[in-house]
């Protein structure tokens, strides 16, 4: 919170995320190699790639999962590598996870009123209070997906689509400065489909948000700036329509553009 | 109220007598069994009802970890009889003439008390030590554990085997503890009366009474709030916690550090009850009993533990004394019971509507709510009015 405050929200001249030249090995096998990525703040980007490209392996090396063979990742000019993940995500690092990821065994609103806390310490949670704007802010959000009418069943018993709905708003509650979202359209209907993208449309600009999808028709109605990943690294970057023309995608993707949406 | 999934009892206590008599019933019922129980059971029904109240604290503390934070501990004997050796020590030395030695010493030719005995002349000391210890020793062990990011069955299996190291440990040190033999506690006295004495295993009683209900207090009011939240959605998906911003070894282990304390508490109280603490509440089996207790009461929910340990040792004595050989394969079929058909244990069970299921089975079918009710409940009314306004959920963020 205090941080976001000091950090100039839409410069885009120096980057608020970086990646520089990293490389993860894991037994031999290369999942990153020589990777650079740079995010302004306020940007929204969308990341694609064939299977086995090393998208996830790209989140996990940004949020302290997977530690970097070579190479370092920056965040406002401070390298990330090293730090536990629970630093990485207070530091403003949100991440959404391919499978919706939620706790099943509470009800959403009480999924979002962990995600909203501020201050995460064991007696910050017994003897501290939910302030009233995150009791706000938590209605707001359930209100946004959809969810309140199921705010007091357990979460476990959610639809597949409600739960991707509840892990977004999660993200969002947590209220970070980059939001790395991992195919957050998988399983869920054209409508809700279009609702997310304009959810993530409206998050950019005051956030930084970058997504990882399969989905091209998804990727298309972001209207943004899209990076290819392949074998580990970016092999291009563009806009949409760019991107589909490029000959190597092309070939990465076995010409068959119309068989990856 | 707090949670909508543990307070469905409670929030039914509103205004209506029913609700106030559902609300204050149960504690009516506690306050007059203290008061009636001591009258009517025999000193030594008394006696053992007060042992095995005081392993339902052992069992909250395994509730605690296991049924909401989803760790299978099968090393609590550790903390349970450290709390019993810890007043165990202090009793044997409050009944000493000045210079005397516990007579066991004499054995081995110890001629000096050793030194750790020294602060357990101080029953002030004492009365901290039997939990402040425990906790500390599950405090710096889980600390270790979870911060290596050990967890499921490799807990389970470390815990054992911190378990019977300290088995080991204690059966080995006849010279500092009297090894397997254990300290007796019986003819020892507190306040100048005969620990083993009718009158004070009755007092005993009441103490244990109250502490239980203190432990299961305290234990509502850690896993009611966003802290019991947080502990739950460790058992749930602790890496997704972590990339919240939380750190779940911070939590796992205060929350192991508690159940230690309430083992030494436990462990303290069974060993005044019992007469005697030794390695033997250490050993293995016992310890994955009080796990049993909780599966069988059902886990995560708080008075199940209670229930669990209570029931089932009563059990166990009133029928080891008529078919000893039998209690183990009643224990084995209960826990397997319990696996296949009650995940939720007894409790469990009954609040989800279990005995209403086996009255439907003979014949007798439950009144459901019918039309009209449904149509004035609540939870209708509301679901109702927000399918109405539920056409565009893509609001504003």
């Amino acid at each position: 919170m205090s941080s976001a405050a000091s950090a100039p929200v839409l410069d885009s001249s120096t980057p608020l995320l970086e990646l520089r030249q990293v490389s993860v090995s894991f037994d031999g096998f290369w999942a990153l190699n020589d990777l650079n990525l740079s995010l302004a703040p306020g940007d929204l980007r969308a990341v694609i790639g064939p299977n086995g490209a090393g998208k996830t392996t790209f989140l996990d090396v940004i949020t302290g999962k997977v530690r970097p063979t070579k190479g370092d990742v920056f965040f406002r000019g401070r390298s990330l590598v090293g730090l536990p993940e629970h630093r990485i995500a207070r530091l403003g690092i949100g991440r959404k996870f391919q499978t919706p990821r939620v706790y099943q065994n509470l009800t959403p609103r009480r999924n979002l009123e962990l995600a909203v806390s501020r201050r995460a310490s064991p007696f910050d949670l017994l003897f501290g209070r939910l302030d009233a704007t995150a009791r706000d802010r938590v209605q707001e959000l359930l209100e946004v997906v959809g969810l309140h009418p199921y705010a007091h069943q357990k979460a476990g018993g959610l639809s597949h689509g409600q739960k991707q709905w509840l892990e977004i708003a999660m993200l969002v509650a947590q209220d970070p400065q980059v939001l790395l979202v991992d195919e957050p359209v998988a399983g869920l209907t054209d409508e809700e489909t279009e609702l997310t993208a304009a959810l993530l449309r409206q998050l950019a600009g005051a956030h930084t948000v970058l997504v990882i999808e399969h989905d091209m028709e998804f990727i298309r109605d972001l209207q943004a700036p899209v990076t290819v990943l392949h074998e580990g690294h970016v092999l291009c970057e563009g806009s949409m329509d760019e991107v589909q023309s490029d000959p190597r995608v092309i070939e990465v993707y076995l010409g068959s553009e119309t068989e990856a949406a | 109220m707090a949670s909508p999934s543990t307070s469905a009892l409670s929030s039914a206590g509103g205004g209506s007598p029913t609700g106030f008599l559902r609300r204050w019933l149960p504690w009516i019922l506690l306050i007059a069994a203290a008061l009636i129980l001591p009258s009517v059971l025999p000193p030594f029904r008394l006696n053992l009802l007060g042992r095995f109240l005081s392993l339902g604290i052992v069992a909250l503390g395994i509730d605690l970890i296991w049924g909401f934070t989803g760790m299978l501990s099968l090393g609590q004997g550790i903390f349970f009889a450290l709390g019993g050796y810890a007043l165990g020590m202090h009793l044997q030395l409050t009944s000493l003439q000045p210079g005397q030695l516990p007579e066991f010493f004499g054995l081995y030719g110890v001629k000096e008390l050793p030194a750790f005995w020294q602060p357990f002349n101080s029953a002030v000391f004492t009365f901290f030590c039997l939990w402040i210890l425990p906790a500390l020793v599950a405090g710096v062990l889980g600390f270790l554990v979870f911060r290596n990011r050990i967890k499921g069955v490799y807990f389970s299996i470390l815990t054992q085997a911190a378990l019977l190291v300290f088995f080991n440990f204690f059966n080995g040190q006849q010279k500092l503890i009297n090894g397997t033999n254990g300290l007796k506690t019986d003819t020892a006295r507190i306040f100048g009366a005969l620990v083993g004495s009718d009158a004070m295993q009755r007092n005993l009683f009441w103490v244990t009474l109250l502490l239980v209900v203190l432990s299961w207090l305290l234990c509502r009011w850690l896993t009611r709030g966003r802290f019991g939240d947080a502990l739950i959605a460790i058992r749930d998906d602790e890496p997704r916690l972590r990339f919240t911003g939380y750190n779940p070894t911070a939590y796992k282990t205060l929350v192991f550090a508690i159940a230690g304390a309430m083992a030494g508490v436990s462990g303290a109280l069974y060993t005044v009850q019992s007469g005697i603490i030794s390695p033997q509440y250490m050993a293995v089996p016992f310890s994955i009993e009080m796990v049993i207790w909780v599966a069988v009461g059902g886990r995560g929910t708080l008075i199940g533990a209670i229930l669990g340990a209570v029931v089932i040792n009563y059990a166990k004595s009133l029928i080891s004394e008529q078919l000893p050989e039998t209690w183990l394969f009643i224990q084995g079929g209960l826990f397997l019971l319990v696996v296949t058909a009650l995940p939720d244990g007894l409790v469990g069970w009954w609040t989800q509507g279990g005995p209403a299921r086996i009255l439907a089975m003979v014949g007798i079918a439950p009144l459901a709510p019918t039309y009209p009710e449904i149509d004035f409940d609540p939870a209708v009314q509301a679901e109702a009015e927000t399918v109405q306004s539920d056409a565009s959920p893509g609001g504003s963020v």
